[in-house]
């Protein structure tokens, strides 16, 4: 008995590390073709790259060209994602919280409100909420379509459903006491909210940046309609479609611009592992 | 955690209001949108030479490719800074774009070519630049093989060619003689470009008879059979994987790794060909899309750049236009940077690319036959017809079949 | 002021932000587009659109090509939630036995999902039309070399869930890890004393204790296999085309790319409309009804 359990956990040892070998095979892919020549890819494209020295000048080569612009993109992905990052969680835990406490029908309705958000396809408000931008700078002035606000608005708009989904389940299991006793001590809602639930929400609330950080980095149509593909604004994701040309399909810089634009976050990803796992994990079965 | 929200929240207003509130450049100043992203970088440039001559500035907007351009300039124009130059594609462009265009008249390039783009006498677009297509061949391969393109002129000729080539695959080191692609990713080779044999080879230059009734929902039964003779002859002689999944690398890369002796494309591939390093010789023969002698390719200006009649510097707008096809630095911009064969016959300078000098030569001889297929309705081409293309290809459809789905999906044109 | 007046002022100040921005960003361009739908709208600035009705839709029934879409997406769904639930739960249970390297393989297992959709499609078309010929040859297996995989609507089909599981399947598992660690260790102990095998195991204890999981697991990847879009688009474009009663129909277009291409190619946006309106109508019906059966049964175990 005890021996085959042994096996039995060799092999499942084995199994997983193969898994875990296939699994990051794409990636191997996307790595070793960076550093190759166009048309070496086409030939070759599962051996060791000629000579490695092709990856920085591929690298090179992306960082200067002027219709990627890659660093102008990244700091723009870096401004759009952080800022929706930052208003979609406030935000939805604010309302989530108003609506867990306050049992009306109202609060109710309002909640079922931002769960269909959750099924609404984005092709439905495509173009009609292009046209709503339009109107809006037409009456009032204001540019909504090829701005930073603009984009963010629209993704807490997005964002706001499945965030206020999550707050909602996790703020139904704080006890109602702290707060209570914090209302006898004096305390307003502002405070009750920032100084008291806010720190209790810290799980869920990293399980809610990780899920909208990977979704608006990687993000392509939402910036294609409101910042526009070629524009002054663009998004990594942006960038690199503009740059994959009409008919012409440059596989060895295609590939390292995949690779430049997947690293920031994968590296993003390592150093805040633990956190994030043990967020994701606490957080997403409430 | 409390400040370090709070520093990120002011950190990301101010960020807003620094950047958000728009920028007004509407004095003067072009901005133009339009779709090769392979000359974005050269467009761009010479627009900073326009810059440095003339003092108006000139902003590039490109984009294409797998965000297509079509639906992208609808959002151009929902936006608040609409573009002043745009690009529109033939008559599918025209009628999608009536409403916006301002007509051009007495500017100087106007008689210096005659491909723009009219429409009941009024002149609305401007060339960008001549494109052509027929058989590109490989001119070592074909001399080995024995073969002399001059006789490749008809059915006949290409059917006993193709075989005999083919009897040679071993010899000559390749996979198939003609690289051709018929998959999802290159719709636009079948549905458009090989289509356009039905609508024009054979036909003088701006007949247009089949077109119209291709768009009054009427078939010509005979000249389609005939053109499905010749569409199941390059099918025959392909690579099945380039022909049923290839995409544009894969195919241009059989041909350029003299893989193929024939390829079915256009000048527009001479950019790729030099950045992969080939260099073997190569020309154009015609398609023999249907029967009897052939002796011209197509050649085109299949995209104009037309103007934005809503637009506060359309002047502006028309004079850099002006300049790019009369001046010395718009001329070494379009066939020395961009590589391109310029419609305007003040243009003294020769391309160098292979194939686009070899439409020169054609050009010269002014053998050509007329580009069509943007004048089929939208989504016609790429949508309706080149599935078909995939299903006969893949042996799901015979040639018969073939023949009969596609006329009658010219008869719901109706 | 009186204590209840003052109770709404803070409901809405709370809710305000995100509610406000959900409807002007969704609710109001939803509503929009239900009446663009009944219309001939292009899209082009400044045309006015005429009032059309039901037309768009009638058309949109008797279309081949959306029957066809639609039945396709159902597949593909059932497919994908099957396949996406299965490797994910198997994923869980293997990093959440005690290993050195749970922690690696779970970072490891994520990682694909923080590669877009549309690059995402790309690298697996690139690998599916390149890469597998390729091994094949090394390893002398002519039928792996030789096949087309984008070419078979079977096998495209196959290939799509493939890369969609690889990009997926690593999230899902983070839940099912969650719902994992949550169960009483003390339960399992005494189920082990009662000298329960794995089996018994995992379907008496394990499984009721996770149907949690399962309603909001299901959930998600019903939902998100149903609105798949970007990888569609780069790996198969619609994919190979086959037959459907005799026309010619794209294997993989499932219908949010069907609705793209029916608004843009054809440049017929109200079509699109009011394809995408039908599109939400089934996916909240479905979802719901999903989700109604899952609580259900959660109550019940």
């Amino acid at each position: 008995m005890g021996i085959s359990r042994k096996w039995t956990g060799i092999l499942i040892t084995i199994f997983t590390g193969i898994l875990f070998l296939i699994m990051m095979f794409p990636f191997f892919i996307v790595v070793i073709n960076s550093a190759k020549a166009s048309l070496e890819i086409i030939t070759d494209p599962i051996s060791m790259p000629e000579k490695w020295s092709q990856l920085f000048e591929n690298i090179k080569i992306i960082w200067n060209k002027p219709t990627i612009r890659y660093a102008s993109s990244v700091f723009s992905s870096t401004v759009i994602t952080t800022g929706s990052l930052f208003f979609i969680s406030v935000f939805s835990a604010m309302a989530a919280w108003m609506l867990v406490r306050t049992k009306s029908k109202l609060s109710t309705f309002i909640f079922l409100l931002f769960l269909s958000g959750l099924i609404i396809p984005f092709q439905v408000v495509m173009f009609p909420l292009v046209e709503l931008f339009r109107r809006i700078r037409e009456f009032t002035g204001i540019h909504m379509l090829k701005t930073y606000h603009g984009m963010i608005l629209t993704y807490i708009g997005f964002g706001a459903p499945m965030a206020v989904f999550l707050f909602h389940g996790f703020i139904k299991s704080i006890p109602k006491e702290l707060e209570e006793a914090a209302t006898i001590d004096g305390c307003n809602k502002f405070q009750i909210f920032f100084r008291i639930i806010m720190p209790i929400l810290k799980p869920i609330f990293v399980t809610v940046i990780i899920l909208n950080a990977i979704w608006i980095w990687n993000d392509f149509l939402l910036p294609s309609l409101i910042l526009g593909v070629g524009q002054e604004i663009q998004t990594i994701p942006l960038a690199i479609a503009n740059f994959a040309g009409s008919f012409v399909k440059k596989w060895d810089l295609i590939m390292t611009a995949v690779l430049m634009a997947a690293v920031p976050i994968i590296i993003g990803f390592l150093i805040g592992q633990k956190h994030i796992i043990k967020g994701m994990v606490s957080g997403s079965i409430k | 955690m409390k400040k370090f929200l709070a520093l990120l929240l002011v950190m990301v207003l101010a960020l807003t209001l620094f950047t958000g509130c728009g920028s007004s450049d509407e004095d003067e100043s072009v901005v133009i949108y339009q779709n090769k992203v392979e000359i974005n970088d050269q467009l761009m440039a010479f627009a900073t030479k326009y810059e440095e001559e003339t003092g108006v500035k000139v902003t590039v907007k490109t984009s294409g490719g797998d965000s297509p351009y079509a639906e992208n300039l609808k959002a151009e124009f929902q936006s608040d800074r609409q573009p002043d130059i745009f690009v529109i594609e033939g008559m599918g462009g025209y009628n999608t774009w009536e409403s916006k265009l301002a007509t051009f008249s007495g500017d100087e390039w106007i008689d210096l070519t005659a491909l723009e783009f009219t429409v009941d006498g009024k002149i609305y677009g401007f060339p960008v630049a001549v494109e052509a297509w027929g058989m590109a061949y490989n001119a070592e391969l074909l001399a080995k093989a024995g073969v002399d393109p001059a006789t490749l002129t008809s059915q006949e000729a290409y059917k006993a060619a193709f075989a005999k080539i083919d009897g040679m695959k071993d010899e000559l080191g390749i996979k198939s003689v003609v690289a051709m692609a018929a998959g999802p990713d290159m719709r636009w080779v079948t549905g458009l470009h090989n289509f356009n044999g039905y609508l024009s080879a054979g036909l003088e230059y701006g007949d247009t008879t089949v077109l119209d009734k291709l768009n009054n929902g009427e078939p010509d039964m005979d000249r389609l059979t005939e053109y499905a003779d010749w569409v199941e002859l390059l099918f025959m002689y392909s690579d099945e994987a380039v022909l049923l999944t290839g995409n544009y690398d894969a195919q241009v890369g059989q041909f350029g790794t003299q893989q193929s002796v024939f390829v079915h494309q256009g000048n527009w591939i001479d950019p790729w060909l030099n950045e992969n390093g080939v260099d073997f010789e190569m020309g154009y023969a015609p398609h023999a899309s249907v029967y009897g002698e052939h002796n011209s390719i197509f050649i085109g200006a299949p995209s104009y750049y037309v103007i934005n009649n809503e637009g506060e510097n359309q002047e502006a707008a028309k004079a850099f236009l002006n300049y790019m096809a009369t001046n010395k630095d718009g001329h070494d911009y379009m066939v020395n940077e961009a590589k391109m064969i310029p419609a305007f016959t003040n243009v003294t300078l020769k391309p160098d690319a292979p194939l686009s000098a070899n439409v020169t030569e054609w050009l010269a001889k002014d053998a050509k036959y007329t580009w069509l297929q943007n004048d089929m309705p939208d989504g016609f081409g790429m949508g309706t017809i080149a599935p078909l293309y995939e299903s006969f290809a893949k042996g799901d459809l015979t040639k018969a079949e073939f023949i009969e789905q596609l006329a009658n999906k010219i008869k719901e044109l109706k | 002021m009186n204590r209840y007046k003052k109770d709404r002022i803070y409901f809405w100040i709370f809710l305000a932000p995100a509610l406000l921005s959900f409807i002007v960003v969704v609710i109001i361009p939803f509503f929009m587009g239900i009446f663009y739908s009944m219309t001939d709208w292009t899209a082009i600035a400044g045309l006015k659109p005429n009032w059309v009705g039901l037309e768009n839709y009638k058309e949109m029934f008797s279309d081949l090509a959306f029957q066809y879409s639609f039945m396709r997406t159902f597949l593909f769904t059932l497919l994908s939630v099957l396949s996406i639930n299965f490797v994910a739960l198997a994923f869980a249970f293997l990093v959440t036995r005690e290993t050195k390297l749970k922690n690696f393989y779970r970072a490891g297992f994520f990682i694909p999902n923080l590669i877009g959709g549309l690059v995402l499609g790309y690298i697996w078309q690139f690998i599916f039309k390149n890469v597998v010929p390729a091994i094949g040859s090394l390893l002398g297996i002519e039928a792996m070399e030789k096949v087309l995989i984008l070419a078979d609507p079977t096998l495209a089909l196959f290939g799509l869930i493939f890369a969609f599981t690889w990009q997926y399947a690593g999230y899902i598992m983070m839940i099912y890890v969650a719902a994992l660690l949550n169960v009483p260790q003390e339960l399992i102990e005494a189920s082990e004393l009662d000298g329960a095998g794995p089996w018994h195991k995992f379907w008496n204890i394990i499984v009721p204790m996770i149907a949690q999981a399962f309603t909001i697991t299901s959930f998600l990847t019903l939902v998100n296999s149903f609105k798949q879009y970007d990888i569609i688009r780069a790996l198969t474009n619609g994919g190979p085309t086959t037959q459907f009663n005799d026309v010619v129909v794209n294997s993989t277009e499932m219908l949010a790319v069907h609705i793209y291409n029916v608004a843009f190619k054809y440049n017929n946006m109200a079509e699109g409309q009011a394809r995408a309106i039908i599109f939400f109508l089934i996916l909240s019906i479905v979802a719901m009804t999903q989700v109604y059966v899952n609580k259900k049964r959660e109550v019940e175990m």
